[in-house]
């Protein structure tokens, strides 16, 4: 294994042992299933806080694991199989934040944005033809589109750090993408310039997620100031701030907006803030309900009239519109970052301990596993 | 006639007296012819007679005249006078004859005397001669000097002697009187050299006596010398009977032996070595086991033989042995495939920091050879307990000793496995690879000494050997554990220094100054230390499950209490009326068990454990106690069931990670002066064997507690992000930045490295001032405004990380 008194590398044995360590710790900040028609998911993509975004293989997942599973695993801490991804790319220098898909089928193009305050997109194509190996690093993967966030001037002309970006959102029609970055605004990138169309400056802290609500061509952002806006595209002014902390305040602890999510009609929008997740109605700007949970909540989505939402416990929280429990299931990470649905319910919940859960719409565990250590 | 038939009785082949006899004879014969003989004369008469009776019978019968007859009358009585007369003369003559026979016999007989006086003589001298001749000399190899050597060597005076008119027997008799004197002389050089021998006789006796002496006056010398050889540091006496016992040394041992010794000679490795245990066992040990490979197949034999060796000592010794047989037979009962060999070795390991020249021992270890199983044990000399034992595990990984290293060695053993973890030493691996028992051949030296010329085989098997040995050597196997057993030695001192602090709730002290923590006072209170669990004890694989679990349950605890709390009944409810979906509760591990088990051990704290967790931490919550017990009864069950299958899983899987694990518990305790609150901070420390090298591991939980309200309260979930993020940097990325020479005493950087982000991210959460969020810069000598501003802050990314930088080694805990 790691050498015996016949070949001892002491380097290479704490260097091995730091890097289990690493292992541990990292942290898939997102899941995102692959467009594709097919009723049963097939490839669900992932982006961890090492920079990378590998993609793996729904179906070989399972029949790999399940061949797992019938030996009672080695140590409990690692039950879990580790899974070999299909493709694997280094997206960025530091964590990667958020992965979208810009388009449909065949010119789909997948976008990264990641602590480096960088997006990169991809041909999607490109990727799963391309069939790039784990060992080759994914580095001379050339992404197509690469865009770094601008840095703040100074006094004496000193330059800020380039801000990250958390998350991104796209507009399709407009040949748009929101990116939340880290400066506290948000920036309208056009995609086939490349050049920065509009700022959104307002918000007093960094920004934590963004979802573009294109119906109406507005964005909604949420930051760690603790409030969400909307912010309208074309004047790219803000047009209503939400604070959905306003009440509670009260607690005395600082809550951060941490994830906003929008139904398929996009007139409700959730909005969390710490432990709580408020329920608004866009159309009549009110809010409609609030819930509390019992963990921060880190990233959420609707289903149909549901609201699925996964926080800093390994639980995922299934609630109805007017913030009643429906179900929690038990899922892998213990602090889940990130939930994906796919069209047909089944939901792909990853987090820290770099474990992606699989969760059928019948809430059945498809196939829980670690992400390749690399 | 007598004379002759005497002469006939004495001596007849005298032929010339009769002769003579015969002569004489005649010669009377002759004179009575000559005058005519007696017997003549009586014949002649006898026939005048006989005519006289003749004619007086004519005269009668013819009656003639009777005139006649008285002249006839007077003629015969003249006759008759005649005859008497012849008669006479005829008796004269006969004793004449005899008498003269007579006087001739007196000659003769003497003559016939001396001739047997003579005839006796001769034979005597006859006899003599032969006996002469037949002389046998007590030499008969040794000739006569020989005639050229005695002309050339004798003397004068026997050369010139005169001893015998014939001149070659005189030479013969000088000759002889030569050899005499020749051997006389050789008879006196004998004697002279006689004596001298037995004079040398008599001094290589003294010198023999003294030479036998000799050894016990130099033992005695040289135990005289001991403590000076102690002194000088120059172990003579004592390599010698090392080497002589190393030869006896099962080979194993004997490479581990030779090869250390050899380090410590070529590198002045500053260790010691020692042979110990009883020779004798030893030698008779070697002897039953090429008894053994050569035909005597049984054990019981082999460890009769064995037991009864002693006895054939002389009885002074004996009662001396008699305890110790007692003991191994005992041993060899109890043990059987446990049997050890005889001789064992010490070494002892001294420091080799070069500073220090009378290095401080570190650590002695025994090394043992199990002759059944074939494996090398180790054991540290003067502890018996286990926990001072565990030293040597994991030296390198996934070597917990508590495994037998080889395949055959584990089926050979079968269940007994019990037995052999109580014993102290325990063959690791590394002692294994220390041994070459991976290239050394399975048959004895001794054996093979005697085979090697004869078969091929065993030949090759002898290259193969040095082969190893030199891939060994190669492989720097000695410096390698030697260097491991070291430093781990030093790390579990420093170990223990920081603990001994760590549980006087003292800081612990940093030597090195150039990171951040070192600097950095802490605000929180070290307010709690304490073990939480001593080793598992590795023979009972289902303690060490439970224990293990326990330890999740715990884990799981300071993450999850909190969700119970909050979790009302009637969501519960709501959570089991769904039905098909796995929920919060712990019947969920009856849906999935075999796939989900990691999730079920560990995140679903077994609600007794909850329970009497929570009476301990927690009075307020006893109404929500009241409602989980009310649902005790089927989880009770689940949990049994559980609990069954994480035995089973760990039985199998036990980690060699976990093996000798120490935990301690670490609370780090902030009062708030804001809202008077404290917060806790506790961190479960897992310190494996291997520490350093496999750094100390922090589990992170957070507790706050409200002294107005009295109220105490997880804060797990809320911190959870922000604890996981401590951990990673207490964990993992400090560890980058810690100086190498600092390793030994990671743990307390990490403490340190633990309270500082404690106090900064308490700093965050609890804000004593408002946060400035821009920083605008005012340049006052110019008296403008400077154009352009930054947001500062302090925290980044989806997982809202805290940012900390530093400058010249003081942090500010924002970041423009």
């Amino acid at each position: 294994m790691c050498g015996d008194a016949t070949n001892w590398d002491e380097h290479g044995y704490k260097d091995s042992i730091l890097k289990d360590r690493d292992f541990q710790t990292r942290t898939v900040f997102r899941t995102a299933w692959a467009p594709s028609l097919n009723p049963n998911p097939d490839t669900l993509l992932v982006a961890s806080s090492d920079g990378s975004i590998a993609s793996y293989s729904i179906s070989s997942c399972i029949s790999n694991l399940n061949t797992h599973s019938g030996l009672f695993n080695t140590s409990n801490d690692r039950l879990l199989a580790q899974a070999q991804p299909s493709c694997f790319i280094q997206g960025h220098d530091g964590p990667t934040y958020d992965l979208k898909f810009y388009g449909d089928g065949e010119d789909a193009l997948l976008l990264s944005c990641g602590d480096d305050g960088r997006i990169r997109g991809w041909r999607w194509k490109e990727l799963t033809g391309s069939n790039c190996s784990v060992s080759s690093h994914g580095n001379d993967m050339k992404p197509i589109l690469d865009l770094v966030n601008p840095q703040h001037r100074g006094p004496w002309g000193a330059l800020s750090p380039i801000p990250e970006n958390n998350a991104i959102a796209v507009n399709t029609q407009e040949g748009s993408i929101f990116a939340a970055s880290g400066d506290s605004c948000a920036y309208c990138w056009d995609l086939e310039t490349g050049k920065v169309k509009m700022v959104f400056k307002g918000h007093s802290d960094y920004l934590h997620c963004i979802v573009a609500r294109n119906s109406s061509n507005q964005i909604i952002t949420g930051s760690e100031d603790g409030t969400a806006r909307i912010w309208d595209c074309k004047s790219g002014k803000s047009v209503q701030v939400i604070d959905p902390g306003k009440d509670f305040k009260l607690e005395g602890s600082v809550s951060w907006v941490g994830c906003v999510a929008l139904d398929a009609s996009e007139s409700w929008l959730a909005c969390s803030s710490g432990r709580n997740i408020s329920l608004w109605n866009l159309p009549a700007s009110e809010c409609i309900s609030r819930i509390s949970t019992q963990a921060t909540v880190q990233d959420m989505l609707f289903e149909n009239n549901q609201i699925l939402a996964v926080g800093a416990d390994p639980l995922l929280n299934r609630f109805d519109m007017n913030g009643v429990i429906l179900s929690q299931i038990q899922c892998a990470p213990p602090s889940a970052f990130s939930i994906s649905l796919y069209p047909t319910g089944v939901v792909a919940v990853g987090g820290y301990g770099c474990c992606v859960d699989v969760i059928s719409q019948f809430g059945s565990h498809m196939c829980t596993f670690h992400c390749q250590c690399v | 006639m007598e004379g002759y038939r005497l002469m006939e009785d004495g001596e007849i082949e005298e032929g010339s007296a009769t002769m003579a006899d015969e002569q004489g004879s005649t010669n009377s014969e002759q004179q009575r012819t000559i005058d005519e003989s007696p017997y003549e004369i009586l014949q002649n008469t006898k026939a005048s007679v006989e005519n006289i009776i003749s004619e007086m019978l004519s005269i009668k019968r013819e009656g003639k005249s009777k005139s006649h007859i008285p002249e006839l009358v007077t003629q015969m009585f003249l006759h008759f006078i005649t005859l008497r007369q012849a008669n006479r003369s005829i008796l004269l003559e006969e004793d004449r004859v005899k008498t003269e026979t007579e006087r001739a016999k007196a000659p003769v007989d003497f003559t016939t005397l001396q001739l047997h006086n003579l005839m006796y003589e001769k034979s005597h001298y006859v006899k003599a001669i032969k006996a002469c001749k037949d002389f046998k000399s007590k030499y008969p190899d040794i000739d006569l000097v020989p005639e050229d050597q005695f002309f050339r060597d004798a003397p004068q005076d026997i050369k010139d002697s005169v001893l015998s008119n014939d001149t070659a027997h005189n030479l013969m008799l000088k000759r002889l009187t030569f050899e005499l004197f020749q051997r006389k002389e050789l008879c006196k050089l004998h004697e002279k050299l006689e004596q001298q021998k037995k004079s040398l006789l008599e001094t290589i006796a003294n010198r023999k006596k003294f030479l036998t002496s000799l050894p016990s006056h130099l033992k005695s010398l040289k135990k005289a010398s001991l403590p000076v050889q102690n002194q000088l540091g120059v172990l003579h006496t004592k390599k010698l009977k090392q080497h002589h016992s190393a030869e006896l040394l099962p080979p194993a041992l004997y490479v581990i032996y030779s090869q250390l010794l050899a380090q410590k000679e070529a590198f002045g490795e500053p260790i010691d070595l020692e042979i110990i245990g009883s020779l004798k066992d030893a030698q008779t040990f070697a002897r039953n086991q090429a008894h053994k490979d050569t035909g005597i197949p049984t054990n019981v034999d082999s460890s009769k033989l064995e037991d009864d060796a002693p006895d054939e000592e002389e009885d002074g010794q004996r009662r001396r042995k008699r305890p110790r047989r007692v003991q191994g037979k005992e041993g060899v009962d109890r043990a059987g495939v446990f049997q050890v060999h005889p001789l064992k070795i010490t070494i002892h390991v001294y420091d080799d920091e070069v500073s220090d020249p009378k290095p401080a021992k570190l650590i002695t270890l025994k090394f043992e050879y199990l002759v059944k199983l074939k494996v090398v044990c180790v054991g540290i000399e003067g502890s018996n307990d286990g926990s001072e034992n565990d030293i040597l595990c994991n030296l390198f990984p996934n070597d917990t000793g508590i495994e037998l290293p080889h395949q055959s060695a584990k089926l050979f053993v079968g269940d007994d496995i019990l037995f052999y973890s109580q014993r102290t030493s325990r063959p690791y691996k590394w002692a294994q690879h220390l041994a070459g028992i991976d290239f050394l051949p399975e048959v004895s030296p001794l054996l093979l000494a005697g085979r090697e010329t004869s078969d091929n085989g065993e030949a090759a098997r002898g290259e193969d050997v040095i082969a190893g040995l030199s891939l060994y050597r190669q492989q720097n196997r000695v410096q390698t554990v030697l260097r491991r057993i070291r430093s781990r030695r030093k790390s579990q001192l420093a170990l223990l220094e920081q603990l001994e602090s760590l549980a006087k709730l003292e800081w612990p002290l940093l030597s090195c100054k150039s990171v951040p923590w070192a600097l950095h006072s802490p605000l929180c209170n070290l307010d709690g230390w304490s073990a939480i669990r001593a080793l598992p004890v590795p023979s009972e694989a289902s303690s060490v499950a439970v224990i293990d679990k326990e330890e999740h349950v715990q884990e799981s605890m300071d993450i999850d209490v909190v969700e119970y709390p909050g979790a009302t009944k009637e969501e519960l409810e709501s959570i089991t009326e769904d039905g098909e979906l796995p929920t919060l509760r712990p019947n969920m591990s009856k849906f999935d068990h075999s796939k989900q088990l990691s999730l079920i051990s560990k995140s679903i704290t077994p609600l007794s454990k909850v329970r009497s967790q929570s009476f301990k931490r927690s009075d307020d919550n006893s109404d929500f106690l009241l409602d989980i017990e009310s649902d005790l009864d089927e989880p009770a069950q689940v949990e049994r069931e559980d609990e069954n299958m994480s035995n089973y899983s760990a039985k199998k899987s036990v980690s060699w990670m976990d093996y000798g694990v120490k935990e301690f518990s670490l609370v780090l305790r902030r009062k708030i002066s804001a809202d008077e609150r404290i917060v806790n901070l506790e961190a479960k420390i897992k310190i494996s064997m291997e520490y350093p090298l496999r750094p100390p591991l922090f589990a992170l939980g957070l507790r706050c507690i409200s002294s107005g309200e009295n109220h105490k309260e997880k804060d797990g979930l809320e911190w959870y992000n922000e604890l996981r993020a401590m951990e990673a940097e207490v964990n993992l990325h400090m560890l980058k930045i810690l100086p190498n020479d600092q390793q030994n005493y990671v743990l307390a950087h990490q403490v340190c490295c633990l309270a500082m982000l404690f106090d900064y991210y308490l700093e965050d959460a609890y804000p004593s001032t408002e946060r400035i969020n821009c920083t605008s810069v005012f340049d006052v000598g110019l008296c403008n405004p400077i154009s352009g501003r930054f947001l500062s802050r302090s925290f980044r990314g989806r997982d809202h990380r805290k940012m900390i930088s530093w400058k010249d080694m003081k942090f500010t805990s924002n970041c423009p």
